[in-house]
């Protein structure tokens, strides 16, 4: 029995030395680092970050392998080659099932390795608090993007995509540019009927449409998909029939939107019924090049990794502090101002604003 | 004699395992070998590993409990709707929120051990049924704002830096090895779960020892959700979602026999240690949480293919000797092996 034994352990105690060896090679570079902070004190206009400063990051999605958040990485790494600092390393939760675990390791390790920056799109609520709070004490900036921590509690600040109400007026001007000055009929297909971004969003547009300039806009409907593309795609379609002079579907949400565009070119109601509202441009890229979706519109999710990392940095190397009316100047994006988050009780937030908006022009780059 | 070798080969091969996955770590991370590491490794799945300890009885004594991350997740809901309600005292919401766990254990214990339905199917459906009461308990909500000791009981450490929970995880395990292999009582959990006919003919209360270990199994994961709660500061419906396999997976790992009967608490904790600093050294050599988990299910075949292949080989070798006796083409015969095989297990 003995020599099975000795077999299992010689092979071990070799693969650990493989794995050694593959493990030497992971020194930093030495780096200049002296922390160079003319620009940091005073707060006269916005702050110019100096780069190339010591900025060991991690930027943590809700999930890996969805490919918005995949461009939200791209957009941070972007914004490091621009900074010269070191990538953030993208990890986080790989199911929804380990949500809560999965980011809560994640920061708790970046902790460890005394990250100074941790962008997260937060999926654990309040549940986040104590790792974040932890990592706060330890130094690092807790830069939220896309979802907030609820509380604000440990976090620096809040990169919101997009204000709830301007998504109302954007969906109205998306409506009046396809319907034209006439106007006529149109319907909205939402996600869930508690959807609770999307409820805010329909609510923004029902205000938005009073303005006599959207008059002749006449909402007829609104239906819900539940974010299934089945069902989105039966809803789209009892529209069509329950409306016979309805001209256009909004739908608010990613799965709606391309749902509602192939339902309307499988059954060739594209002349009569066009599609619009929040949507992907992969997803929506053959509708908008054959007109059945002429426009619509979004957040570059690439513009908000870029916009959060920019943040990160900044706070994390301390060239600027998280407080309302700190300035700063986020590359490729121009100036932002850290203001009070007016949806959460506690919390600062920069807006990133404003929608992409994609039609024939541009849908292909999206 | 043989037994005795063969019983603590499977813990050398895990001892050899965690040496190895601790030399590694050592060497893929600098920010591995910490005190402060060592506690966060413990404490990020604090409460998976007090489930571990009871689940090892359950699956020793021939049964499974699926429920338990639902049960986990009950418990903590009882007590949040509770909390939200404020018409008690949350001491009492404490209590009535343990309670709720060893109620969820008794309930599905007594359809296991008195009307004799599998495990298997029971919890399941407890996995369901418990998470969805959980769930109508709290709703959508995320809920809070819970009283400051019992916040403290679950992020600040107790003594020196360890928390409570990691207290009476150790405790729990060390009480847990005694019971299980030096008292009368853990010796017919492996009876019962070598043979519940057996058991019942020498005068084991098979019934009683079942609905005990369940209803035990109930209360120790109604505990851990609370612990959960108070080291997370809220609840949520989903919490503990999904946490029944990685449980099963560490107690498998650390060599119980999932027909029952056999398996030792040593096993157990080294296999924790593994699964541990398997997740943290690969966490912070920035590695992605799917190939962890990916590793570890390779380990967890490996649990079952390495005694199985050992104990094939092993007879393959073992056959020239007793094909001298026996009549010549003999020794191509698998029986011996499926002999061995079987006596291994």
């Amino acid at each position: 029995m003995n020599r099975y034994i000795g077999w299992i352990v010689t092979a071990l105690v070799a693969l650990s030395f493989v794995a050694a060896g593959c493990g030497d090679d992971e020194e930093e570079p030495a780096d200049g680092g002296g922390a160079a902070q003319e620009n940091g004190g005073g707060q006269d206009g916005p702050v110019k970050f100096t780069t190339g400063e010591e900025f060991k990051s991690v930027f943590i999605p809700k999930q890996t392998g969805i490919a918005v958040f995949d461009q939200a990485n791209e957009g941070a790494q972007e914004a490091a080659g621009e900074l010269q600092v070191d990538q953030a390393e993208f990890l986080g939760p790989s199911s929804p099932d380990a949500c809560v675990n999965g980011q809560i390791d994640t920061v708790t390790n970046a902790t460890t390795q005394g990250a100074k920056g941790i962008m997260i799109s937060n999926c654990a609520g309040d549940q986040i608090e104590p790792a974040v709070k932890q990592a706060a004490d330890s130094g690092a900036a807790v830069v939220s993007w896309d979802s907030p921590v609820p509380s604000g509690e440990g976090e620096s600040l809040f990169v919101a995509q997009v204000d709830f109400d301007e998504t109302g007026t954007v969906m109205a001007d998306l409506a009046l540019d396809i319907l034209g000055e006439e106007g006529g009929e149109y319907a909205i297909l939402s996600a869930a009927p508690d959807a609770a971004n999307q409820n805010a969003w329909i609510k923004a547009h029902k205000e938005a449409i009073k303005d006599p300039k959207y008059e002749n806009l006449k909402l007829v409907d609104t239906v819900y998909g539940n974010d299934d593309s089945e069902k989105s795609y039966d809803e789209a379609l009892a529209l069509v029939d329950k409306h016979p002079n309805l001209k256009l579907i909004m739908a608010p949400t990613t799965v709606g939107i391309a749902a509602a565009g192939k339902a309307m070119t499988d059954e060739g109601l594209c002349d009569k019924v066009k599609v619009s509202g929040l949507g992907l441009p992969e997803e929506m890229k053959e509708y908008t090049l054959s007109g059945c979706a002429p426009k619509f519109a979004l957040w570059s999710f690439k513009d908000l990794g870029y916009l959060a990392f920019y943040a990160a940095y900044g706070i994390g190397t301390g060239q600027i502090e998280a407080a309302e009316g700190t300035q700063f100047e986020a590359g490729r994006l121009g100036e932002y101002t850290i203001e009070k988050d007016p949806t959460r009780d506690n919390g600062l937030r920069i807006l990133m604003g404003p929608f992409t908006v994609y039609d024939k022009s541009n849908v292909e780059e999206g | 004699m043989r037994d005795k070798a063969l019983r603590w080969r499977w813990e050398l091969f895990l001892a050899v395992v965690l040496v190895t996955v601790v030399v590694v770590n050592v060497n893929i991370s600098e920010f591995y070998f910490g005190e402060q590491n060592f506690i966060n490794m413990f404490q990020l799945s604090i409460e998976k590993l007090i489930v571990v300890v009871i689940m090892t009885f359950v699956i020793i004594n021939g049964e499974i409990d699926l429920s338990v991350a639902s049960v986990m997740a009950f418990s903590a809901c009882v007590l949040a709707a509770l909390h939200q309600a404020g018409s008690v005292p949350f001491e009492l919401a404490v209590a009535i929120a343990l309670l709720a766990g060893a109620f969820a254990g008794l309930l599905q214990g007594a359809f296991v051990a008195f009307m004799g339905l599998p495990s298997l199917v029971v919890t399941l459906a407890g996995l369901i049924g418990f998470r969805g009461a959980g769930r109508i308990l709290v709703e959508d909500n995320s809920i809070g704002d819970f009283p400051e000791w019992f916040e403290t009981l679950g992020q600040e450490p107790l003594i020196g830096r360890f928390s409570f929970a990691l207290i009476f995880f150790v405790v729990l395990i060390l009480v847990a090895g005694i019971v299980l292999h030096r008292t009368a009582f853990g010796r017919s959990v492996f009876v019962i779960g070598n043979n519940a006919n057996v058991a019942r003919y020498s005068g084991v209360n098979v019934a009683r020892d079942k609905l005990m270990i369940m209803t035990a199994s109930g209360f120790f994961a109604g505990l851990a959700g609370v612990l959960f709660a108070s080291r997370l500061g809220s609840v949520r419906g989903d919490l503990a979602l999904g946490f029944e396999l990685d449980i099963i997976t560490m107690v498998l790992l650390g060599g119980v026999s999932i027909f029952g009967g056999s398996g030792t608490i040593v096993g157990v904790a080294l296999s924790i240690l593994i699964v541990l600093n398997i997740r943290n050294g690969l966490g912070l050599a920035n590695i992605d949480q799917n190939t962890q988990t990916g590793v570890i299910g390779v380990l967890l075949i490996l649990s079952v293919l390495v005694p199985n292949l050992a104990a094939r080989i092993a007879g393959s070798w073992r056959a020239p000797k007793a094909g001298e006796r026996a009549p010549p083409g003999d020794s191509a015969d698998p029986r011996p092996r499926q002999t061995l095989t079987q006596e291994e297990r």
